[in-house]
């Protein structure tokens, strides 16, 4: 308790340290307010922007809400998704053996160029911006549950064997929770690239969101409203990875201590 | 001496070999026959890779022989066969169930009534000294305890016939003697059929009615030896003059087919 106190003291004294060397800078410098906004402007925008009425197009949270929704759904499908390929593909190696060059492939496509084309295809609604989280967040789920399904302790599948225990078994008990801490490893990535396509597809074309939010902003050079924004993106992914640990720990609360004792 | 019982696992011939891939031929084990009665404990030893592991998973079914054929009960050997206990080197719990729910997999798996397995669960723990520790988790536990938790597990379904690869390996030497007298205790109590591979030569002679002696690779088996010890043996008959001859002669057997 001692050690977490004396850590929260820290970053206190930190982040005062960074706002202050960010106002000398700008006292020093005389950099305009469009280049880099003052601290207090930032929070002024902040304050403003999360205690207007949140009906209205100038609250954060009207904005935000979307813009999570969309990241939730994507991270949903994408996560669903690139577990259940991930599945099939450590199932049947034809599978594997067919679609693993798309897969590779696609993995190496900068993927937000594709956002333009959701646009075309989905609208200007919630249905492209869902579309592109789900489509960053499923690669690296995908691939890092499949090294999870792959790399399973022989000894295990072998106890299965001896038991003659059918596939479904030999997939339901061993393989999906030996997968499962590598697979938590791609959702916790998964969740952030989600946010991130949640945004990506807002820049490019949407009615609603932060997104769109901080290309209003930044076509008036509101620079101090963007920054407001960058703040509450920053909390808001935070938020998105303490949940995410917070499931992995109660899931794969074995994680610690799944290695062999007589792994010498 | 126990009594032998009709014949249980009767394995011919056996070869197995594998494709390296430089693509060279391996033989681990050839042209080996064993029989098993039962109700009989029978150890095999032998120098690291002398292919006993392989004998075991051919006999359980896990891995198919190049040649030959085993005969379990009457019946030919063609996949693994829910009458058998496995124990490995490794206890091979699952980190994620707790001790009871482990020792519950085979049940699980084989879809058997979950609460009279419970009630044997319990008293199988109570043999080996787990009382109290059904609901901790693998990682709770010594590798002792462990391992003692992969052998009730391995019981459970009540086999006839339980195979043992190294269980007792990975243990330090005070461990291995009091897992060794455990496992007399369930012998004992069961009566089941054992086969029992390990690499102590006096594991073998204190645990076994029948020691068989393997050479190196190629595996081949070079004598058998019939333990006439009676039942319950104590740690004292290690160092009786009889005991030493068999454990002498065995070592000096495989001291002239490898360093071991």
């Amino acid at each position: 308790m001692k050690a977490r106190l004396r850590e929260a003291f820290w970053l206190l004294v930190s982040a005062f340290v960074a706002i202050g060397i960010w106002q000398t800078l700008i006292s020093l410098t005389g950099l305009p307010k469009y280049v880099l906004p003052p601290p207090g402007a930032v929070w002024h925008e902040l304050v403003a922007g999360l205690t207007a009425d949140p009906s209205s197009r100038a609250s954060i949270w009207y904005q935000l809400s979307d813009t999570l929704v969309a990241t939730l759904w994507g991270f949903l499908l994408g996560g669903v998704g690139g577990v259940s390929l991930a599945a099939v593909m450590a199932e049947f190696r034809f599978v594997q053996k067919v679609l693993f060059p798309y897969v590779v492939g696609f993995q190496s496509l900068p993927k937000v160029a594709i956002a333009p084309l959701y646009v075309i295809w989905f609208g200007y609604e919630m249905e492209p911006k869902v579309a592109m989280s789900a489509t960053l967040a499923f690669f690296p789920v995908l691939l890092n549950a499949m090294q999870g399904f792959v790399a399973i302790e022989r000894d295990r599948m072998e106890l299965f064997a001896s038991l003659d225990a059918s596939r479904w078994q030999r997939f339901v008990m061993i393989k999906l929770p030996s997968a499962a801490p590598l697979i938590f490893a791609g959702l916790n990535l998964g969740i952030v690239y989600a946010l991130l396509g949640a945004i990506v597809a807002e820049f490019i074309g949407a009615q609603r969101g932060v997104g769109v939010l901080i290309t209003q902003l930044q076509s008036v050079s509101d620079t101090a409203g963007v920054f407001a924004i960058l703040v509450v993106l920053a909390v808001a992914g935070y938020v998105l990875i303490t949940v995410m640990r917070l499931l992995q720990k109660h899931f794969v609360f074995w994680q610690a201590s799944d290695t062999p004792p007589d792994a010498s | 001496m126990s009594e032998a019982g009709p014949l249980l696992l009767d394995a011919r011939g056996l070869r197995k070999q594998y494709d390296t891939r430089e693509g060279a031929r391996i033989t681990a084990l050839e042209e080996v026959s064993v029989s098993l009665a039962d109700g009989e404990f029978v150890s095999v030893v032998g120098p690291s890779g002398c292919g006993k592991s392989t004998m075991m998973k051919l006999i359980a079914g896990i891995v198919k022989p190049s040649a030959g054929e085993i005969i379990y009960r009457g019946q030919v050997v063609t996949r693994a066969q829910r009458g058998m206990g496995v124990v490995f080197q490794s206890p091979v719990l699952l980190p994620w169930l707790t001790v009871l729910e482990n020792v519950l997999v085979p049940i699980r798996v084989l879809r058997m009534d979950r609460a009279p397995a419970s009630a044997r669960a319990r008293e199988l723990l109570e043999l080996v000294g787990l009382t109290g520790f059904e609901s901790k988790y693998p990682s709770e536990l010594s590798g002792g305890m462990q391992q003692r938790v992969g052998i009730v597990r391995s019981l459970i379904h009540d086999p006839g016939l339980l195979l043992m690869d190294e269980p007792f390996g990975a243990l330090d030497a005070l461990t291995r003697e009091r897992m060794s007298l455990a496992l007399q205790r369930i012998w004992l109590a069961n009566r089941k059929t054992v086969f029992f591979i390990t690499h102590s030569i006096l594991e073998a002679v204190f645990l076994s009615d029948r020691v068989i002696v393997m050479s190196a690779r190629p595996g081949r088996i070079l004598q058998e030896f019939t333990i006439p010890f009676p039942r319950p043996r104590d740690f004292d008959l290690t160092s009786t003059a009889e005991f030493g001859d068999f454990a002498r002669e065995i070592r000096h057997l495989l001291g002239a087919s490898v360093d071991v």
